[in-house]
């Protein structure tokens, strides 16, 4: 496999070609049903993720339970399973409400075009370039804290990004001469948007959202680390590292077993958008959050 | 008056936030022309007036946060001052009124905006003493931080992302790439506790936190730098090698320049304005990695700050920590033009 792998030209590939080849479809296959199989994963965990047994606190990993448990006497495993659930509607909310916000006022705004367009992308622009981590807490405490406000200031944050992609998307489609003949036809700007140039973006709108779905997924954790995402006690991976954080010299593994996994998800899913990145033959687009 | 708030607004428009662009898309020359001003001092000042239209836009923002919150604003004020009991319907008639929180809005901000003007940032619900001597406080060990940062940053990418740029596809290269993406999908706070799980705990070389001593700021700052080597490293990579790729190298080279010089000497100084506006702009990211490590090592900046307010609901505190925030910010990005401006004559011709 690796003998037969060539370096392509587009960046967003190049950095993991070295290790991986070529076979985006391959990878996107894999990602996608590691995705769906999160879904169920839960079924598969071993014992209640909430259960707290006082008898049964740091056990070291053994058949019943595969990655021990935590200071509460709970199942790691268990946990780390719930958590990918969570995490993964979580993040996938954030990014379809984002990514529909986001595109429908990017395409509007490149329709009209003009003053009002130029407001958006200045506000956009704007946003994007903040401490993103730091006004998404601010959104958030002011909110009330919790899952709910997490989410929305995570969407208040994030639907720029989408707004620029599309916006700049939409406009470079629009100059081309199929749309040109469209419009001579007399198709209105509502038809020519839905039928011939959302089909045409759709191949960027998808990278984007693999890559910030995993910078979605950083900020979740991040935020329940710091106490500002969700109730504690939840099963959730950053909430996890946070509660095992006095454990970290006695008990190291109940910090490792988290954040490998968070790291193991996010670079799944950052595969995912090169992946998809390389088969819509995009140049690397503003994934650096 | 009104004449300058168009000008204000029209450079609002032309300018780009992201100062990246702004050095292609101004559209200052044909104002300069007119006034036969200096194209540099036009251009500091249209840069300037850039900066506050964003400061008002940010305070009027910054105002509308603490208004946004749950609950009658009078109530949460009294309630604090009260020691968390439930004032009644009176009582906190009374307190708006004495307090002007009846007035319309935009009288609300601009006295209110009067009082930030000179310092004042209210007082803060849980310690009732203002905001502004703990800001003041913190603010210094933030820049300390972040300063340290950036530099430990900037020492370790630029030699990393020459290498990188001289030798494409070589085996420094694939670890460098590979390593910069792994970065990107490590979480900060994960990263940082197995530092100090190797540092502190394991080796003991290191406290685990608190500050006073320059020990205690070496883990903080290597956190917060290596979180943008990566980016910073594969930035120096691209933009050098795109430079490499121009004619003039290439002439340069055919005219019997050693490798080394041409790449020092010719390409390297041609992509600092680059780096510079890429640095600026990584300040978002720099001030995200402090919250993260302020909280975790318990360095007494702002990002521990801002957290802590959150936690404790502290609205003015909340709200002094985002104007902190989003000035900085401004200011970062003014003095970063304003360096590229001096550093680079080109910049200045254009405009």
């Amino acid at each position: 496999m690796l003998a037969r792998s060539f370096v392509p030209k587009s960046v967003a590939h190049e950095k993991l070609t070295a290790l991986l080849g070529r076979n985006g479809n391959m990878y996107a296959s894999i990602v996608v049903s590691v995705m769906v199989a999160i879904l169920i994963l839960p079924f598969f965990a071993p014992h209640d993720p909430y259960q707290a047994q006082f008898l049964f606190r740091l056990q070291p990993p053994s058949l019943d339970y595969p990655l021990g448990t935590d200071a509460m006497g709970r199942c790691v495993f268990s946990r780390l399973l719930y958590g990918a659930r969570l995490t993964t509607a979580s993040a996938i909310i954030v990014v379809i409400a984002s990514s529909l916000f986001g595109s429908l006022l990017g395409t509007v705004a490149a329709m009209i075009g003009g003053t009002p367009d130029r407001i958006l992308m200045r506000f956009c622009e704007g946003i994007s370039v903040f401490p993103a981590l730091a006004i998404s807490m601010i959104i958030a405490g002011v909110l009330g804290l919790g899952l709910n406000a997490v989410i929305i200031a995570l969407i208040a944050i994030h639907w720029t990004d989408y707004a620029r992609i599309v916006r700049n998307a939409v406009i470079v489609e629009r100059a081309k001469p199929y749309v040109m003949a469209a419009e001579a036809l007399g198709a209105t700007h509502h038809r020519i948007a839905r039928r011939h140039i959302l089909p045409n973006i759709i191949g960027p709108l998808l990278t984007l959202g693999a890559y910030s779905m995993s910078w979605v997924i950083l900020s979740f954790a991040g935020l329940s680390f710091l106490g500002l995402g969700v109730e504690p006690g939840t099963p959730e991976w950053g909430l996890m590292i946070a509660e095992s954080r006095n454990y970290l010299r006695d008990y190291p593994r109940l910090v490792l077993a988290p954040g490998l996994t968070i790291a193991g998800f996010v670079i799944a899913v950052n595969l995912l958008g090169d992946a998809l990145g390389d088969r819509f033959r995009l140049s690397q687009i503003n994934y650096l959050h | 008056m009104e004449i300058s708030c168009i000008i204000l607004m029209q450079l609002h428009i032309t300018c780009d936030i992201n100062s990246n662009r702004a050095r292609c898309g101004f559209e200052f020359p044909v104002h300069s022309a007119r006034w036969k001003i200096d194209p540099m001092a036009s251009r500091l000042a249209a840069r300037i007036a850039h900066a506050l239209v964003l400061l008002l836009a940010v305070s009027v923002a910054g105002f509308a946060l603490l208004r946004l919150m749950p609950g009658d604003f009078a109530e949460v004020l009294l309630m604090a001052q009260m020691d968390g009991t439930l004032p009644d319907a009176s009582q906190v008639a009374r307190f708006a009124d004495t307090h002007g929180l009846n007035d319309p809005l935009p009288v609300q901000y601009l006295r209110w905006l009067g009082g930030l003007m000179q310092g004042d940032l209210g007082l803060s619900l849980v310690t009732r003493e203002p905001i502004i001597t703990d800001i003041l406080l913190r603010i210094e060990q933030s820049l300390i931080l972040a300063i340290c940062a950036l530099a430990v940053a900037l020492l370790l990418a630029v030699p990393i992302g020459i290498l990188c740029a001289i030798y494409p596809d070589s085996k420094i290269d694939r670890v460098a790439g590979i390593i910069s993406v792994i970065g990107m999908s490590i979480p900060n706070f994960w990263y940082s506790l197995l530092l100090a799980l190797l540092f502190s705990l394991a080796l003991g070389w290191l406290p685990t936190g608190g500050h006073g001593t320059w020990q205690h700021a070496i883990l903080p700052t290597l956190v917060i730098a290596t979180s943008i080597t990566g980016v910073l490293s594969r930035f120096v990579r691209s933009s050098l090698l795109e430079e490499l790729s121009k004619p003039y190298i290439r002439t340069a080279r055919a005219k019997g320049g050693r490798r080394r010089r041409v790449v020092l000497h010719h390409a390297i100084p041609n992509i600092v304005p680059g780096l510079l506006t890429f640095s600026g702009l990584q300040f978002a990211r720099i001030f995200d990695g402090m919250i993260i490590v302020e909280t975790l090592f318990a360095w007494p900046g702002i990002g521990r700050y801002l957290v802590e307010s959150l936690l404790n609901r502290d609205y003015p505190a909340i709200q002094a920590c985002f104007l902190l925030i989003a000035a900085s910010y401004i200011l970062v990005n003014l003095v970063v033009d304003i360096t590229i401006s001096v550093y680079d004559p080109r910049t200045r011709e254009i405009v």
